[in-house]
């Protein structure tokens, strides 16, 4: 478990008995949390799979995958974009979700962040816990938000035709958000009244925790020989999660951090242009990660099997058919406008990429401390093997890029499990995962 | 010497190094012959001069630090023979004995020294073992499991709240109540308060509301309908929609013995997209009529082997047999059973409990459905679902269990359970789509064995939920109790918190943990005002207390001391119920009484519905049930290991081991007995020849079948222990040693070689597993594996018997026995090993009772004192008293 702050928790205690925390204080607290080197997650969903042309069209050099493996690859024209940022990402290959294949293709996207068993679900508990939630819950007492769930259309969609990435620890969607003034809004701008619940809901929750722990320690006290092992773990957790609490308290109160936002243009809209909506989007997250609001974040960009507004964003780029059409298109002509599309998503994450890479934290690029995945839940469409794998950032968290890594059937959990001890989350596996990936691009896993 | 004298006499060897320093230094103090002393510093003169050179010349080489041959390590011994030592002491001492070691390429110990080695260590030994373990009380924590009994007893709430909780780590005996591997983390505990604050919000209400009920019902019957929807419905591929004209929906006011308002389904839509076939089209469109919310379809694979998989007649729906699809196997398939019957409908509660009332009978076939027929005999069983539709079928979850419906006369059959036990779309309320989110009510016939049975008729399916008897609720009720103090915040507050807590924490509450809460509730009441609100803060923090969360033996001294009488209601209530303890068994705590009245009350708590609590989550790890839930059993070679099959034959063992205790059997019907305990389904699974007409409900039936009986031929356990293609000695082996006879493998050492793969020659599995028994490194352990699984060569993945005259499952087992095959086996367990087997299940038993790993005098102890129930046989009931009425169950 990370230590949160060091600050004295007593202290902090104290001032909400009443008295109104002094701005030093909490600027110290601030620092203290920024000191260290913050690290980050940020999960992007394209779905409908990616262009492998059919080789009898003689347009391999349109294949999402580069052509050859390991440090010598080379970028495919889809993927050209990219290849300003070759030294700060890798694709992988070769993996899948073992529970993908089980399951009605129109599932990878409600699983491809979960891994679960969507054929055979546990009674009441239909999902299972999204990778960035799992980062979220180890993230959260470091920044505002736990996370930052974000669609190209709002809400949850439903199963199977899933509008979100996100799933809780029970496994249930997390609405996403899709509106970047509203995103704006609540990031950036929060307002009194939510403030002020949002206060006093964890001003409750620390009362309660710390007559939990009163009564614990009068309990331990008491309990002579009895063997004590169990009872430190708990006052340990309360205490560690008291700790959080506060801390969160204390973030309503620390001015944020002064950016400039003049780029922004709120106005956009997933109705508008395609390429202004998401260049506006991926600027918010940029600005929440550099302004330490937020540690986690999943963003879905587009949605299976034709729902929501971006399958008809081909058509908006001057593409025949929609985006769903295009990843069913047998014909030569269709898989080159498929291909296109995956050119015009490149060109995006490049330019999310180079905000990153732009913004600096205290010792690196932000770029550096965050881990970027980008992928599909299915390599063409509905074929839920060799998933689209691309990994960019992390270099700080012992990522090392600038490779076509492949795996021969390797499980997506471990990729996560790998993410997630490069992040430092020491957890012993994630969903069905086996162990980490190995000799691969993490370096501390 | 008057440290070791004021010691506890036989904690003195754990203390002997330090002891011994201390000798040194105050040398010139005279030792009492009689005195412990003297032996314990003769025996560790003894192992340095004679003891510790042998070892350091014939063993250490390999057995060091950095070698660790076989995992072990001889360079740490010490005379202290301590505690965790012991096991190794006793595998040395055997070794030397048996000339095992060192091994014959190595130099060899003079017989004489031998002689010295063994001596001291049996001399060691036995003064060990009259040590007893000190005990300090216990601190553990609730199993998931147990904690959602508790809440659920506790609250009177049918939800499972605890999905949130990681489950439990398994300890090296294999079980998740261990003490030291029941963890706790800040995410776990977090996860508590939440779990507490939702438990709470259902369980209280607001008294001055009026709660909201949804209650519908439909009706089947050709032409029932005198009003048909006109539209079209549509639900999706495979889909076979009931004919609008044979359904009707009423919206219904329940008689309820309070207010309440009626809750009106929305029959008016705008969706902008929908499906035609498998295209998506977008246009906004109105609908209007009930006939959208509420529909009726049977889904499912076409081509019913047998008649129409259902039919309407003028006197409601008839339903044959719902098959498992057989691509379900595949798994892929989700469009779910031939005949699967639902109502599909938009709203449901969002929580609380609900109740499907099945207006159902056994329809009357005429003339084939005479009495003195088998097919006569036969009923239909109802079984009820809830769950959603998805693009892909459904995910439907039982509603209870199936009931049989046996007479012709309609009558009503009633499933409850709590709305959020099932699956839920989660789809936003306005969510453009005419297909998202719908849910489901699935009623099926239930297929058993296949057989040819009369037909399930339907007459009606009432839905009513949240389902109330009284309100505000008893759950409600159960906190704020009838009190004449209720116009008194302070003093109800007091009263509602002193009952609440006193129940949570299993005993009376004390003053002083009653101030924390009261002052919870004073601050919260004096802020907000709310009374509610003020209580359920004060009761949040009693459900997230250690007292609540924790099992506690409080312990003065490290010397053994009798439990009191809660803690013990606790301990035997947690161990026999997997629950809290009931009314009675604080009544008896509060009265001192319960020690008295063990053998009452445990015969009391076998009798319990709740006693399938425990043997349900004893039994699956103890015998490891956990690994035929994970197991992915290959289709086309299993192609009766069906899903559902599956989950009958989890129930087996079981059922089984239920049924030896309640009935106090002798314990070698574990190993050995010519009867089963199955249902239609498991009986059909084994081909018994004589079938049973119990539907879903386990009997016993005499299996008439040699190669049936006792757990070790339970297909549940045989296939868990596979691939799920190919049967694996090993893995049965492993199990068996470790399970039922208690002498455990050796852990793999570390750096095992890789084994040669074939060098071309064809070698059969037994020339395999030699081959890999001589391998160095490798024999040790298989030598006590291998001879216990080669006997279930003969029984395939699916853990059925193969008719394969040429198999050789002859074994020759680790005390040099030959036996035939996994019959021969069986009998020598059941008799010339029986001792043993008492000793694994009590062993087992123990652990899960104590929730902990044994200490070795504990486990000598079982060894040698429960030789005295051999005598009646080892009877069940026998075995459990023996550990409960055990210094290791009662001490503290």
């Amino acid at each position: 478990m990370p230590t949160s702050l060091q600050l004295d928790r007593r202290a902090v205690l104290k001032g909400l008995a009443g008295v109104t925390l002094t701005l030093p204080l909490l600027e110290a607290m601030g620092k203290e949390v920024a000191a260290k080197t913050p690290r980050r997650f940020c999960a992007m969903y394209t779905a409908n799979g990616m262009s492998l042309p059919n080789p009898k069209h003689g347009i391999d050099d349109w294949s999402w995958f580069p052509k050859t493996e390991g440090r010598a690859f080379e970028f495919g024209k889809s993927t050209e974009p990219l290849k300003a940022f070759r030294e700060k990402l890798s694709f992988l290959g070769g993996l899948h979700h073992p529970n993908g294949p089980k399951a009605d293709p129109h599932l990878c996207s409600d699983m491809w962040l979960t891994g679960a068993p969507l054929h055979n679900p546990k009674p009441g508990m239909f999902n299972s816990v999204a990778l960035d939630q799992v980062v979220a819950q180890h993230t959260k007492q470091f920044c505002r938000q736990p996370s930052l769930v974000l669609s190209i259309d709002a809400g949850v969609g439903f199963l199977s035709r899933t509008g979100t990435i996100s799933y809780n620890v029970e496994g249930k969607p997390i609405p996403a958000e899709n509106n970047p003034r509203r995103v704006f809004d609540r990031l950036f701008r929060g307002d009194r009244a939510s403030l002020a619940t949002q206060r006093e809901q964890l001003q409750r929750r620390i009362k309660l925790v710390d007559a939990v722990l009163e009564s614990s320690k009068a309990l331990n006290k008491q309990l002579g020989q009895s063997d004590r092992e169990k009872m430190d773990q708990y006052l340990t957790s309360l205490d560690e999660i008291e700790a959080r609490l506060t801390a969160s308290e204390k973030w309503i109160d620390i001015p944020l951090k002064t950016q400039d936002y003049s780029h922004l243009n709120l106005d956009a809209t997933s109705e508008g242009e395609p390429a202004e909506y998401y260049r506006n989007m991926f600027d918010l997250i940029a600005l929440a990660f550099d302004a330490d609001i937020t540690r986690s974040v999943a963003f879905m960009l587009n949605r299976e099997d034709g729902m929501g507004i971006s399958d008809t964003f081909p058509l908006k780029l001057g593409l025949t058919r929609t985006h769903h059409n295009l990843s069913h298109a047998e014909d030569k002509d269709g898989q080159l406008e498929f291909a296109k599309y995956d050119q015009f998503l490149s060109q995006q994450v490049a330019g999310f990429l180079k905000r990153l890479e732009d913004y600096k934290d205290n010792d690196a690029s932000v770029l550096d401390n965050t881990i970027v995945l980008f992928g599909s839940g299915a390599s063409t469409t509905h074929y839920p093997k060799n998933l689209p794998t691309l990994i960019a950032g992390g270099s700080n968290m012992g990522l090392k890029h600038g490779t076509y890594w492949r795996g021969k059937d390797l499980r997506m959990s471990n990729v996560f499990l790998s993410i997630l001890r490069s992040m430092g989350i020491e957890q012993d596996s994630f969903s069905d995962s086996t162990g980490t990936l190995g000799d691969s691009i993490f370096s501390k896993v | 010497m008057r440290l070791i004298v004021l010691a506890n006499r036989n904690r003195a060897l754990a203390l002997l190094a330090v002891m011994l320093l201390l000798q040194v230094g105050l040398s010139g103090r005279s030792t009492s012959d009689e005195t412990p002393g003297k032996t314990i510093a003769a025996e560790e003169v003894a192992f340095k001069e004679q003891v510790q050179p042998l070892l350091q010349k014939f063993c250490v080489r390999c057995h060091n630090a950095e070698n660790m041959e076989s995992g072990i390590r001889v360079d740490q011994l010490t005379a202290a023979l301590e505690e965790r030592q012991l096991p190794l002491w006793k595998d040395i001492l055997k070794q030397v004995a048996d000339e095992d070691m060192p091994p014959a390429d190595e130099p060899q110990p003079t017989a004489e020294q031998r002689k010295s080695l063994t001596e001291w260590i049996t001399r060691a030994m036995t003064v060990a073992r009259s040590r007893p373990t000190p005990k300090n009380g216990s601190v553990r924590r609730l199993t998931v499991a147990q904690y959602r009994n508790t809440l659920r007893d506790l609250l009177g709430l049918q939800e499972d709240l605890t999905d949130a909780l990681p489950p439990e780590g398994i300890s090296k005996d294999g079980f998740a109540n261990n003490g030291q591997t029941l963890l706790l983390s800040p995410l776990q505990v977090e996860t508590y308060f939440d779990i507490a604050e939702k438990a709470l919000d259902l369980c209280l209400v607001d008294e001055n509301s009026k709660p909201v009920i949804q209650n519908f019902r439909m009706d089947f019957g050709t032409a029932i309908n005198p009003q048909p929807c006109p539209d079209n419905l549509v639900l999706g591929a495979l889909n076979m929609l009931l004919n609008n004209a044979d359904f009707v929906v009423t919206e219904l006011k329940p008689r309820k013995p309070f207010d309440f308002q009626p809750f009106a389904m929305q029959t008016q839509f705008e969706f902008i997209e929908g499906y035609v076939g498998n295209d998506t089209i977008r246009a906004w469109k109105k609908f209007d009529s009930i006939y959208h919310a509420v529909f009726a379809c049977v889904r499912g694979t076409p081509g019913y082997p047998k008649g129409e998989a259902h039919q309407v007649v003028a006197s409601g729906l008839l339903l044959r047999p719902a098959i498992p699809s057989p691509e379900i196997f595949g798994q892929s398939n989700t469009y779910g059973p031939m005949a699967n019957f639902k109502i599909s409908l938009r709203e449901l509660p969002e929580q609380g409990t609900f109740r499907v009332t099945v207006k159902a009978a056994r329809y009357d076939e005429g003339e084939l459905d005479q009495s003195g027929t088998a097919f006569g005999q036969r009923s239909p069983s109802l079984g009820v679902y809830l769950g959603l539709r998805r693009d892909c079928g459904s995910t439907l979850t039982r509603v209870g269990k199936p009931q049989a419906v046996a007479n012709a006369e309609l009558q009503d059959f009633i499933f409850e359970g709590a709305i959020n036990d099932f699956p839920t779309p989660d789809v936003e309320k306005d969510n453009v789509n005419y297909l998202a989110g719908i849910r489901e009510i699935g009623i099926r016939s239930e297929y058993t064995d296949g057989r040819d049975m009369p037909r399930l008729l339907v007459r009606s399916v009432e839905f009513e939920g949240p389902f109330y008897d009284s309100w505000p609720p008893a759950t409600h009720r159960d906190i704020f109790l009838e009190s004449p103090h209720k116009n008194d915040p302070a003093a109800y507050a007091q009263e509602v918190i002193r009952s609440f807590a006193t129940r949570a924490f299993r005993r009376p509450v004390t003053a002083a943990e009653l101030e924390t809460l009261v002052r919870v509730w004073k601050n919260s009441f004096a802020d907000k005002n709310d009374f509610r609100q003020s209580i359920k803060d004060a009761l949040l923090v009693v459900l997230t207390s250690p007292q609540f969360l924790f099992l506690i033996e409080n312990s003065s001294s490290p010397a053994a001391e009798d439990l009191d009488g809660y803690e013990l209601a606790s301990k035997l209530s947690y161990f026999m119920w997997n629950a809290p303890p009931d009314q009675r068994l604080l009544e008896l705590a509060a009265k001192n009484a319960l020690h008295q009245s063990l053998d009452a009350e445990i015969e009391r708590m076998i009798r319990d519905p709740r006693f399938g609590q425990f043997v349900s989550e004893f039994a699956s790890q103890w015998l490891s049930l956990d690994k035929f839930d994970v197991v992915a059993v290959e289709a086309q070679r299993y192609p009766k290991l069906t899903r559902d099959t599956k989950t009958q034959l989890r129930q087996e063992p079981i059922q089984f081991l239920r049924y030896l205790i309640e009935h106090n059997l002798p314990l070698r019907n574990v190993v050995q007995s010519d009867f089963l305990v199955a249902n239609e389904v498991t009986a059909s699974y084994y081909d018994l020849a004589s079938r049973t007409e119990s539907g879903f409900r386990f009997v016993p039936i005499k299996h008439e079948n040699e190669n049936l009986g006792g757990v070790l031929t339970q297909a549940g356990i045989l296939a868990g222990l596979s691939d799920g293609r190919e049967s694996n000695p090993i893995k049965r082996g492993a199990w068996l040693a470790r399970k039922i006879i208690a002498e455990p493998p050796d852990d793999p050492p570390p750096n095992v070689p890789q084994l040669k793969e074939d060098d071309g020659a064809k070698l059969t599995l037994r020339e395999k597993l030699e081959r890999h028994r001589n391998q160095k490194g490798c024999a040790k352990c298989h030598s006590g594996i291998d001879p216990w699984g080669l006997p279930f060569e003969t029984f395939d993945a699916g853990g059925l018997f193969k008719k394969d005259a040429g198999l050789d499952a002859r074994s020759t087992l680790p005390d040099k026995t030959e036996i035939k095959d996994l019959n021969g086996l069986k009998t020598y367990l059941a008799h010339d090993r029986i001792d043993q087997l008492a000793f694994s299940f009590l062993k087992h038993t123990a652990c899960y009772a104590v929730g902990r790993s044994l200490a070795y005098n504990e486990l000598v102890f079982l060894q040698e004192q429960s030789v005295s129930l051999k005598a009646n046989d080892y009877r069940m009931q026998e075995l459990l008293r023996f550990v409960i009425k055990s210094d290791l169950f009662l001490k503290k």
